[in-house]
């Protein structure tokens, strides 16, 4: 079994999700039990279910959400203009 | 110029890659900058970057995610750029907090934090939900936010945050605490009363 301190340590480093099965299995049974440390970790992998949900969609979500952040004309064509710079004197080098 | 075309049919040519995947790139760099031209410049150097890496392309990965991924090591550039010119100081609540017998015994800010008034889950389907999330990041503040940026949004390891930001682990865990208590009151205060506005 872990220690508080060994649970909170272990989910400051990264996503339970991320953890091998069996110490991710023993992680949420100490959280579910913990009267220490349960509500305050349980917020915790609330959050990292939060920030992995966005991270996986966040594709779709940022095209929902911000539908007009799109690149204009001008910064188009400057970027083109600078790909082919850089095309023609890989070409030449 | 590699043409990698001969290679592999289904990528696309440089020249091609702005009308592409631009606006995907620009979205992406924008909602983690928030400037406009800092993000288009990111766009343009994630293109140059790509252009001179390309031999290394190996296709396992769509051209997209792999221009991507160029795009990441440029935001976190940017970021630490930002972090130069001011240095991240803690703050005395902070300083105590990590002080604190408790936090030392436990590695916990508190047994009782605040509760979710709304099960946050049962909104992952909800796009709206993610607007409001989206907004409520940007309402976090410097250095808790680059943090949380770094640390949950970018996937970063706890030690290449503290690299970046010149922070010790300790430290970083006191800035994601306190990034986890300012989203969830602002996320609450603003899902919880979006219907009123």
């Amino acid at each position: 079994m872990f220690t508080c301190k060994q649970v909170s340590k272990s989910l400051q480093q990264k996503d339970y999700k991320k953890l091998p099965l069996v110490k991710r299995m023993f992680l949420q049974l100490h959280v579910k039990l913990c009267v220490f440390c349960g509500k305050f970790n349980r917020q915790v992998m609330e959050n990292q279910d939060i920030c992995c949900h966005y991270r996986k969609h966040e594709e779709e979500i940022l095209e929902y959400t911000h539908p007009d952040s799109v690149l204009n004309d001008e910064h188009k064509t400057i970027i083109k203009e600078e790909i082919a710079k850089n095309l023609k004197s890989d070409l030449e080098g | 110029m590699p043409n990698v075309e001969k290679e592999n049919s289904n990528i696309k040519q440089p020249s091609e890659w702005v009308d592409l995947y631009g606006d995907y790139l620009y979205r992406y760099a924008l909602s983690r900058l928030k400037n406009p031209e800092v993000a288009a410049d990111c766009v343009q150097d994630t293109f140059l970057a790509g252009i001179k890496a390309l031999d290394k392309f190996d296709g396992r990965l769509d051209i997209k995610f792999w221009l991507r991924g160029i795009m990441r090591n440029k935001i976190v550039d940017q970021i630490r750029k930002s972090i130069k010119s001011q240095t991240v100081d803690i703050s005395q609540e902070d300083e105590a907090l990590m002080e604190s017998m408790w936090f030392k015994y436990s590695g916990i800010a508190t047994t009782n934090p605040d509760p979710w008034e709304f099960n946050p889950r049962k909104q992952f389907d909800n796009k709206e939900f993610w607007a409001v999330f989206i907004e409520c990041v940007d309402h976090l503040k410097n250095p808790i936010k680059q943090a949380f940026v770094l640390k949950m949004l970018e996937d970063k390891t706890t030690e290449e945050v503290c690299k970046v930001m010149d922070i010790t682990p300790n430290y970083l865990w006191v800035l994601i605490h306190r990034a986890r208590e300012q989203l969830k009151g602002i996320l609450k205060e603003k899902w919880l009363n979006r219907d009123s506005v």
